[in-house]
């Protein structure tokens, strides 16, 4: 085990932590489970790479995650909240269904061959870090997700939509009594949580190769991770996710075969020892 | 519209009706003599139906049938939507293979041995998931399906399952299952007798177990855990039962899918198998035994007919919005809905007499589809 495993780890829980809190996110203030979160993080993937084919890379970080935020608000809109008085079961089996044609049209938009995105220039190279060269973007990906879970965390706790959004999170309705306006709450949770996918997408596009099998691939193990981490508990998201990133990256080195289980291993340990997970809101 | 946040479980539009009127042995003795007459008639499929392309389908359809009446059971009598079914067909189905190639076991005794280990993976998992309600079990089954796939297709399993290549199932020329050689097994009109008894005998015995007693505590399970507990039943114990026998259902599927397939691809372990089986089942609705069966036979249809350029999953997403968004209780859940307003308003004409137990098992329904109106 050497410094570049474990940033390899890094880079890993990296992409899973992103995409988790937007997850948790909206399992948390929604009650559902978005199983079109892994279409999201696809669609956000493909996007960068034709918009950083056309106008760069360092536009695409930014512009990604502003057209996954408009599919947010549409699935806000369209879905979460004309059906959130049906199960949320029946809730997840729709977006289910979205992620069924989302995967259907991003072969269709951008065929099923296995697509490349460069980094930026200055970001091709390898850096010296803890005494080993170590590719930069990489490095890029683990410093932008921490400063976004960072910002993230501080905007939940120091905001005033950040208050509401957490009341929302407890319990929807005595928050609506409150005087909170759940609409417009739930509408930027969605948004946002979208957009992480699409973050998570963009920064995913040069570490990864594109293909349509991406998304469903990272889905269950998003969908582990926001279980481990608690349902709803954004910084056990987080942290469940880091820690599976390092855990699954540094037993690739010790066996592969054991390291595709460690999140089926992690979630079922976990939740026959706190049935809640590590954050321990009742999973139900 | 009600005021309580809508839990976990699924609403009782989607297994609507659950009206069951129990205590009527005559009512039993219909039922089963109706099963054996569809028995009956569908052997004689074989002979209707002489397109070998056509037959096929007809018995793909039925064997996976297995796999959504096992996740229907689940669904209709517990509420609880399962995304692991298919690990039991597919752990069948591989294990009549190794039984077969790997230890030279005889056919019958290989799909004994798949279904018993089947339904003890069923056992197994089900200790780990029955607690759980709504999307943890949801979760729980596909995290823990996926694991057995990822299982399956590790190079160090190669021996076992042949890994991404699929497991080719061969025998001695000898061999044979209950009477047919390897060469009758693939004709699907010598193998369907065999697949058609088994789906209809799994639905009777599905069937007449959700009448029963038991049934009427799994159903109280599904409405309220809590108060059921807290009333002196075994909460878990009932379901971890309901978990295996649905497990077994959809095993035995599996264990005569590899019969007549003769090749397992590692894809029956897969997010997309499990996901086509559930929606297969959720578009034929669960509120009756038939639904998923229906549904499944509509699926592979569709599966054969409008998979035009491979859009299928295209398709199946819009229909499974559409179904969800607006028929909540399926195809059959639907028809049942119009039936039974066709018929209360008849009623209502015709006769204001006394309330029979029919009529407030009916009434319950209408209570339903009153509250479904008002939500919208």
């Amino acid at each position: 085990m050497n410094a570049a495993q474990v940033l390899n780890g890094l880079a890993l829980g990296s992409l899973l932590m992103v995409l988790s809190s937007g997850l948790a996110m909206i399992y948390g203030l929604r009650g559902v489970a978005n199983f079109a979160h892994g279409a999201l993080y696809m669609s956000g993937a493909y996007i960068a790479y034709s918009v950083s084919d056309r106008m760069g890379f360092g536009l695409a970080i930014i512009v990604v995650p502003l057209a996954l935020a408009v599919i947010g608000v549409v699935l806000e809109l369209a879905f979460f909240r004309p059906l959130q008085h049906r199960s949320h079961i029946e809730l997840g089996l729709i977006t289910f269904g979205l992620a069924l044609i989302a995967e259907r049209l991003v072969i269709l938009i951008w065929g099923e061959k296995t697509l490349r995105v460069r980094p930026p220039e200055f970001l091709q190279g390898t850096s010296t870090i803890f005494g080993v060269e170590y590719p930069s973007y990489r490095l890029a990906i683990i410093v932008i997700a921490l400063v976004m879970a960072a910002a993230l965390i501080l905007w939940l706790r120091l905001s005033n939509v950040g208050l509401h959004i957490r009341a929302a999170s407890q319990d929807i309705e005595t928050a609506a009594i409150m005087g909170i306006n759940v609409d417009k709450v739930s509408l930027i949770v969605v948004s946002l949580g979208s957009a992480l996918a699409g973050l998570a997408g963009t920064l995913a596009a040069p570490y990864i190769a594109l293909d349509p099998g991406m998304g469903n691939a990272f889905l269950i193990t998003v969908l582990i991770v926001v279980v481990v981490g608690g349902i709803g508990s954004i910084a056990g998201a987080m942290i469940a996710g880091m820690g599976l990133g390092l855990i699954q990256t540094l037993s690739t080195v010790w066996s592969p075969s054991f390291a595709v289980l460690v999140p089926y291993l992690a979630l079922t340990i976990v939740l026959l020892w706190r049935p809640t997970g590590l954050a321990g809101k009742r999973i139900s | 519209m009600t005021t309580t946040a809508p839990a976990d479980d699924i609403t009782g539009d989607m297994v609507e009706p659950a009206t069951v009127k129990r205590g009527r042995p005559g009512r039993m003795l219909i039922g089963l003599g109706v099963g054996i007459a569809v028995l009956l008639v569908g052997l004689a499929v074989p002979y209707v139906v002489t397109d070998t392309y056509r037959m096929s389908l007809l018995l793909d359809a039925t064997i996976l049938s297995m796999l959504a009446l096992g996740i229907g059971f689940m669904a209709r009598h517990l509420g609880m939507i399962s995304l692991g079914h298919g690990a039991f067909f597919g752990t069948a189905a591989y294990a009549v293979g190794v039984a077969i190639t790997n230890w030279g076991w005889s056919p019958l005794n290989a799909v004994i041995f798949a279904i018993l280990l089947g339904s003890a993976l069923a056992l197994v998992m089900g200790v780990l998931v029955v607690r759980a309600s709504g999307f943890g079990f949801l979760m729980l089954t596909l995290a823990l399906s996926q694991a057995l796939y990822q299982l399956s297709v590790q190079i160090s399993a190669r021996e076992w399952t042949g890994a991404y290549d699929g497991k080719l199932i061969t025998y001695e020329p000898d061999m044979t299952f209950l009477g047919l050689t390897q060469a009758d097994l693939i004709n699907p009109g010598l193998f369907w007798p065999f697949a058609w008894s088994a789906l209809v005998v799994s639905g009777i015995v599905l069937w007449v177990v959700g009448r029963s007693k038991f049934g009427t505590t799994l159903e109280g399970i599904r409405e309220n855990e809590e108060r059921m507990r807290f009333s002196g039943y075994n909460t878990f114990l009932p379901r971890l039962i309901a978990f295996v026998l649905s497990g077994s259902v959809a095993s035995l599927g599996g264990a005569l899918f590899a019969m007549n397939a003769g090749y397992i691809s590692p894809q029956i372990l897969g997010f997309t198998q499990a996901g086509d089986s559930l929606i297969a089942a959720l578009i034929g609705g669960f509120g009756i035994i038939l639904g998923p069966v229906i549904g499944t036979f509509l699926f592979v249809y569709a599966q054969a007919n409008f998979n035009f350029g491979g859009n299928l999953h295209l398709l199946t997403g819009l229909l499974l919005i559409v179904v969800l968004v607006f028929m909540p209780g399926g195809i059959t859940g639907t028809l049942q809905k119009v039936y039974r307003r066709i018929r209360g308003k008849d009623r209502q004409v015709s006769d204001e007499r006394g309330r029979s137990g029919r009529d407030i098992a009916s009434d319950r329904a209408d209570a339903s589809e009153l509250r479904a109106e008002n939500e919208q």
